[in-house]
């Protein structure tokens, strides 16, 4: 009888802990893992607002092992910015390279974070630093929504959206706090960036089959 | 005197001397200031460093650096503490790696234009703009973006930045976590405190705001703060000296009451005669109150050891007293030569008053004053008040067998030269310099400290205390104009690695002149619109986008250029302001240097500057200084000595009386000096005026003994007398002998030694009594 009327109470208490993902999401995860070093071709648009149209890069990024992760633009310009040790080091063609902290780029931390873990599969890691949100197919077409727990990181980066399907991630969009709007299209899609993207454009193109 | 007249005398000796005390609460003003001791400075270069002891900008520089935990917390603590003293009024730079972007104060952002060297060659023009908004599209698309976002808008081309990056130390430390850290990885900070360094009361108070505010911050439990700078070990060697000099004070008082307890067994006895000294003291500082605006902490140190020869009187008193005898009798026959005694060191003590130094003439009243005080106290108080019924000391036993063993010594009439040859050969001996100049080495700092300090500096690229450049002008904007004309050959110094970095005073604020020629290259209001419009053809800026840039373009044409005046406002006007200083009618501006390797390419610098520009080393010049202090010390001695001699041969009324006292008390000074010299001491300050106060005590010794009344119970008396003083002095300055801080044992070290040999050499050189 005390039994029966505790349980629910446990229930609602365990329920207000840190949502675990859904176990169908952490095997999602642990499934897109993959062995260091691990390479992916991007095409990044941006839609910022002091741009009147979006700004557009593409080159490959890569996950060299460790927390240390590489993202190398080959259009329109060449440049590199490699992230080891929390710190950024930026090189471009003709310049002598400019390092800060990875504290200074909040945006940065979150890629790090979402990126190492998803390559990685290490769903407990992704967990830490998000809210994790699954809906879709995860033998199909998939999206993972992954919130911020870091109030000063939430503060910059709002959220974070991955499409895939089946065991292959195919975008990444990072929605800023104050409206500006990053979406990566990964591996094969990279090649299908339109020269004048639209942000409905991309989404059709992230929510398609392969 | 009768009981009810005696408590009534006693009564009112205490109520003067609460109103003494009373009166020195009110108006003593202590002044810590290491510059109020020193003699007026007579050179350029020790009248600079005399204001450069406190005020100057190196010497404000507090190094901070903070361990324990993990590089992010770290970091955040050094963050956190940043952000907690940048509004404190009590700091006037704080640093610590994080790019700093309110480097320059909100209201003065239109100035960058005018700050920031762009201008001088690179106008404002389309080809620029349009260079430098691709920059930032790279910019835009690359993981900086965040960093840079929310500046564009109003400085596209960054200036605030190029700024930021000017301002930052030369030599900056390794950046982690958005922080300096160092390799041992300790987050850094350097702070500037807007006290002067050598004020230790300030810096206290500067120093304990920095801790109060490490301590509130969140996660600082388990981390370390650590400081080092020159501010920081003023208030160390202060408080380590204090600390040591007041137990071991502690430890000889309880000796002292216990010695004199033994030598008298009265209770009464021995607190009334506190009261003398007592009334020396405040006498002494009630004096310096009512002649001097503030008194000195170093001429109170220095007084209260030298007024240690007004011990002497009430035990002279104390010892000299028959069974029976009241005490006024005793000290009647006691008093000509007690007043000889008083009157010749108070008159040798004048030569301190003509000195001129003011550290020394505040000593000079301190102990004219209380040495008067307590031997007249003495004299026409204390021996009112003394009970009637004493033993004489003159029947014990042991002091009996003591006279008579003094009496049986020989006294051959060599020992003068002999001692004198010895003095001679040990002297001539001894190695090392002589003397003392540098008095920072009398409070040494801990090793551990000067090494911590030095890795901090050296990580920091903090700038060296010792070495100064000097620019010298009629006006401010003489020297920020003379500033600017050096920075290419400072520049090029640093390129030869003569110099780490130099840091000259126009590199925070240009003059006026180059700020109204950067005012003219800036484009009006309609030209830069049309050129930011061309530069923007095929870029995806939003073409409204600049309003913010243009607005503040537009004003800095309009701005009054920036003066020392109105930047002091701002955090980095104090910075400025700290390096530019108003003398005599014309300005000096003070470079600070960081990693002297080359002093002389850096003393070539002021090659053919006619003066104005002048490489300043603040160690030779305090020394130099230390030098002429004591060339003052040893003229007053010199007379000094002189009215010694002629006040005691007049009041002996004989030469050949005068050289029994006077000679063994020379001899003896001159012994301790050679002896310590020996041991490989070298002479300070500090010893001089141990010596004299030596010499203070040997005087009497010289003088009791030389007194022959022919009477052995006096003579017993008299012995008596002087093993009391002698031990009470021994037992003092011998615990200071023991001291671990060189200025203590240098002064109980002086004393101890000075009070045996005085002892020794009266009793060896005093005239028999079978010669009178």
């Amino acid at each position: 009888m005390l039994l029966s009327l505790l349980l629910p109470l446990w229930a609602s208490a365990s329920a207000s802990e840190p949502a675990a993902a859904s176990s169908s999401a952490q095997a999602l995860i642990t499934a897109l893992g993959q062995p260091a070093p691990a390479h992916t071709a991007f095409a990044e648009a941006r839609f910022l607002q002091v741009l009147a149209r979006p700004l557009v890069v593409s080159g490959q990024l890569s996950w060299l092992g460790g927390d240390q992760l590489q993202r190398r633009v080959d259009h329109p310009q060449q440049e590199t910015a490699t992230i080891a040790n929390g710190e950024v080091t930026q090189q471009r063609v003709g310049k002598s390279p400019r390092h800060f902290s990875l504290k200074r780029a909040p945006q940065l931390q979150v890629l790090l974070d979402s990126f190492v873990a998803l390559l990685s599969g290490d769903a407990g890691r992704l967990q830490q630093a998000f809210e994790i949100r699954q809906t879709g197919d995860a033998a199909a077409a998939w999206t993972l929504t992954l919130l911020p727990r870091d109030a000063k990181v939430a503060k910059t980066v709002a959220s974070i959206t991955i499409d895939g399907y089946a065991k292959e991630s195919r975008c990444m969009h990072m929605q800023e706090a104050d409206g500006d709007l990053a979406i990566d299209l990964l591996g094969a899609l990279a090649a299908k960036m339109p020269a004048q993207p639209t942000r409905e454009a991309l989404q059709a193109l992230c929510q398609g089959t392969p | 005197m009768r009981r009810g007249a005696r408590a009534t005398l006693l009564i009112a000796w205490l109520l003067v001397l609460a109103g003494l005390g009373w009166m020195v609460s009110q108006r003593l003003k202590i002044s810590t200031d290491l510059r109020s001791f020193m003699p007026a400075p007579t050179t350029p270069d020790q009248r600079l460093l005399m204001e450069q002891v406190g005020d100057g900008p190196g010497s404000r520089l507090l190094l901070l650096s903070i361990s324990g935990q993990s590089d992010a917390q770290l970091a955040a603590l050094s963050q956190g503490l940043a952000t907690a003293l940048k509004n404190d009024k009590r700091y006037s730079q704080i640093l610590n790696g994080s790019f700093d972007l309110g480097a320059l104060d909100a209201s003065l952002l239109p100035y960058r234009y005018l700050l920031s060297p762009t201008l001088d060659t690179q106008p404002l023009d389309e080809a620029y703009l349009a260079d430098q908004l691709q920059q930032r599209l790279d910019d835009l698309s690359s993981p900086a973006a965040s960093l840079l976002k929310g500046l564009l808008p109003r400085d596209p081309t960054l200036e605030v930045l190029k700024l930021a990056e000017l301002w930052a130390p030369a030599k900056s430390p390794e950046v982690r976590e958005g922080v300096w850290f160092s390799p041992q990885n300790e987050a850094l900070l350097l702070v500037q405190t807007v006290a002067a360094g050598f004020d230790p009361g300030a810096q206290q108070r500067a120093i304990d705001g920095i801790q109060q505010a490490f301590h509130a911050l969140p996660g600082s439990a388990g981390a370390k703060l650590e400081l080092s700078g020159p501010g920081y070990f003023s208030v160390v060697v202060g408080a380590q000296t204090r600390h040591q000099a007041d137990w071991i004070g502690r430890i000889s008082t309880v000796g002292f009451i216990a010695l004199l307890l033994l030598a008298y067994r009265s209770f009464s006895s021995l607190l009334l005669s506190a009261l003398p000294i007592a009334s020396a003291a405040l006498a002494g500082i009630a004096a310096l109150t009512v002649a001097f605006s503030e008194v000195h902490g170093i001429t109170l140190a220095f007084g209260f050891t030298l007024l240690g020869v007004a011990q002497e009187y009430p035990i002279r008193v104390l010892s000299h007293r028959r069974a029976g005898e009241d005490a006024v009798q005793s000290v009647r026959a006691l008093w000509p030569l007690l007043l000889t005694a008083i009157a010749s060191a108070c008159i040798a003590y004048l030569a301190f008053y003509a000195s001129g130094v003011n550290g020394l003439k505040q000593l000079a009243v301190f102990t004219i004053v209380g040495l008067l005080v307590a031997g007249f106290s003495t004299r026409y108080l204390l021996s009112h008040l003394l009970p009637v019924r004493v033993r004489d000391v003159a029947d014990m036993r042991w002091l009996a067998k003591a006279r008579a063993f003094v009496d049986r010594l020989p006294r051959p009439r060599w020992i003068p030269l002999v001692v004198a040859l010895a003095i001679v050969l040990m002297l001539a001996f001894a190695r090392g310099s002589f003397w003392q100049n540098n008095l920072a080495a009398l409070t040494p700092l801990p090793q551990d400290m000067l090494q911590h300090d030095a890795r901090l500096r050296e990580a920091l690229g903090a700038p060296d205390v010792r070495y100064l450049l000097v620019l010298q002008a009629s006006s401010e904007q003489g020297v920020l104009a003379l500033s600017e004309q050096l920075q290419s050959q400072v520049d090029a110094l640093v390129a030869k690695h003569a110099v780490d970095a130099l840091e000259l005073p126009s590199r925070y604020l240009p003059t006026v002149a180059l700020q109204q020629a950067r005012q003219q290259k800036l484009p009006d209001r309609a030209t830069l619109q049309q050129s930011l419009h061309e530069a923007l053809q095929g870029l995806p800026f939003r073409p409204d986008l600049f309003q913010s840039f243009l607005d503040d373009v537009q004003a800095a044409r309009a701005l009054p250029p920036l003066t020392p005046e109105r930047y002091a406002q701002t955090p980095l006007g104090q910075r400025l302001a700290a390096m530019l200083v108003q003398r005599d009618g014309h300005w000096l501006g003070l470079g600070t240097i960081s990693g002297v390797h080359d002093v002389a390419a850096l003393q070539a610098l002021g090659e053919n500057s006619h003066g104005t520009v002048r490489l300043l080393d603040l160690k030779a010049a305090s020394e130099s200084l230390v030098v002429d202090y004591r060339t003052r010390i040893l003229q007053a001695l010199l007379i000094a000595a002189v009215l010694l001699v002629l006040t005691i041969t007049i009041s002996l009324r004989s030469l050949r009386r005068a050289w029994h006292v006077l000679a063994p008390m020379t001899l003896a000074t001159f012994l301790v000096l050679a002896v310590e010299r020996v041991a490989g001491v070298e002479i300070s300050l500090f010893h001089l005026v141990a010596l004299i106060l030596a010499g203070g005590l040997g005087l009497h010794y010289a003088l009791f003994f030389e007194r022959d009344t022919g009477d052995p119970a006096e003579q017993r008396r008299t012995l008596h007398a002087t093993i009391v003083c002698v031990l009470s002095a021994l037992l003092v300055f011998g615990m200071l002998a023991w001291a671990t801080i060189p200025v203590l044992r240098a002064i109980g070290l002086t004393v101890s030694l000075g009070v045996a040999f005085h002892f020794c050499l009266s009793i060896l050189m005093a005239p028999h009594a079978s010669e009178d």
